[in-house]
């Protein structure tokens, strides 16, 4: 990771931008461009790595994830900070979604009530914002999504299990090694994107929930496909 | 022969791989055309942060999603070390937005939000997929009115946000257009380039004699 603090890439290349305010603005526009194509090539290359790993596990996941679309499922999506964005935008892609041979599916972000997430991280904690509201809206057979660029999270850790409990279908997007989450027994499916730096992790999860949604309409298609089918013989 | 099932193991698993390919070659095509832009960009903005300016950010659907995202990673950034700067996003507030889609005139609701919050030293950042959103249009207009600096993240052709940004009355500053008509893969290019803009914006805190310029 090259960080501007100085790392031994600047320091080697730019050594004018630890002189002390010297460095002319061509200068560091010069640094500011090759960051920029630097960082590009970090998402690209983890994308790479997150399909070679898991691009199966992308498979699997939506597969069940499909099937449980199929029988009726809403989709609970949580996640603290920037995760809580991307638990937003799979919702969002899920009720309203960009392409029109593509129906609605039910999903909800455990993020959006602020009475409710305020509510109970002031009473109980906020460990507990998001369990509490799988206690609340959580059935048998619903799926939940947990975000984290750790894979440790307390609050998305505990409402993995609390779904668990409650025999929903769980669902792990982490990054780093995949943390808590990769090894924890209440996760049926988790899908790592393998970097240390959080901005990365958060692309190439953006693109891991994009692929598991384009490939839960491909199923959800087939299983239509299959039924109408079974209609026309009956 | 392949059963049914490995058929569609093998179709789904194609499915996978082609999303995937195509989030690395847009990123790669866009950044390599753009980064010179991003630069500019940067220093601009930090420029406006450096005179007590604001982000400001906005986008319809899922791009709503991207300014809360954006907003949270300058207020509270995840890299140790890093100052924290001030950015909103409009999208947040569901009373306001509500009440002012059910008015009249609904593709103001952002414009009008600006109109009350916005300082002329802050930075507006609009989000829109096909760059023609007619409220993220209005909003941007009148921030440029009151002063701000505009950028607008869109993509396919740019639309009639990319046509402003090079006609004769510059409505827009920036205009960062990523060439592709699939929503999704603009809003992932989209989510890098904002993490860059952000990342790289520190940068020209540490050359203060560049933030007055």
């Amino acid at each position: 990771m090259s960080e501007l603090g100085g790392s031994e890439y600047d320091r080697l290349f730019y050594p004018f931008l630890f002189e002390g305010g010297k460095a002319s603005i061509e200068d560091v526009l010069a640094q500011v461009r090759h960051s920029t194509i630097e960082k590009c090539h970090e998402v690209v290359a983890l994308r790479r790595a997150t399909l070679e790993q898991f691009g199966e596990q992308i498979v699997i996941t939506a597969q069940a994830m499909a099937q449980s679309f199929a029988n009726g499922a809403t989709l609970l999506a949580f996640g603290n900070g920037g995760s809580t964005t991307d638990a937003q935008d799979l919702v969002t892609e899920l009720l309203s979604p960009p392409f029109p041979d593509w129906s609605p599916l039910p999903a909800i972000a455990l993020t959006n009530d602020i009475a409710v997430v305020t509510a109970v991280a002031n009473d109980v904690g906020f460990d507990n914002v998001f369990a509490r509201q799988v206690i609340a809206y959580g059935r048998p057979g619903d799926i939940a999504v947990g975000i984290s660029t750790s894979g440790n999270s307390a609050n998305v850790l505990a409402a993995l299990e609390q779904a668990k409990k409650q025999r929903l279908q769980t669902v792990a997007l982490t990054g780093y090694n995949g943390g808590k989450m990769m090894r924890s027994q209440a996760v049926d499916f988790c899908i790592n994107a393998p970097s240390d730096h959080i901005p990365r992790i958060q692309e190439a999860q953006a693109t891991v929930y994009h692929a598991l949604i384009e490939v839960i309409y491909a199923v959800l298609k087939s299983i239509k496909e299959e039924q109408s089918g079974e209609h026309e013989i009956c | 022969m392949r059963t049914e099932t490995e058929k569609e193991q093998l179709h789904l698993r194609a499915l996978v791989a082609a999303r995937f390919e195509q989030s690395m070659t847009i990123p790669e095509a866009f950044f390599t055309a753009e980064s010179a832009q991003i630069a500019e960009a940067c220093w601009a903005m930090a420029r406006r942060f450096h005179q007590g300016g604001r982000l400001l950010a906005f986008g319809n659907g899922a791009w709503a999603t991207d300014a809360q995202h954006v907003s949270v990673e300058f207020v509270h950034p995840v890299i140790v070390g890093k100052r924290a700067l001030p950015a909103l996003a409009l999208t947040n507030d569901s009373a306001t937005i509500s009440g002012l889609m059910s008015g009249a005139e609904s593709t103001a609701s952002f414009a009008r939000q600006l109109n009350v919050l916005a300082r002329p030293q802050d930075i507006a950042m609009g989000f829109s997929p096909d760059g023609s959103c007619a409220n993220i249009i209005a909003a941007l207009t009148r921030a440029k009115h009151l002063g701000l600096l505009t950028l607008a993240l869109v993509g396919g052709n740019g639309g009639l946000l990319k046509q402003r940004a090079v006609a004769g009355d510059r409505l827009i500053d920036f205009c960062f257009v990523v060439p592709t008509r699939d929503p999704l893969l603009i809003q992932e290019t989209h989510e890098t380039l904002y993490h860059v803009l952000w990342e790289l914006v520190h940068i020209f805190f540490e050359h203060e004699g560049l933030l007055n310029e």
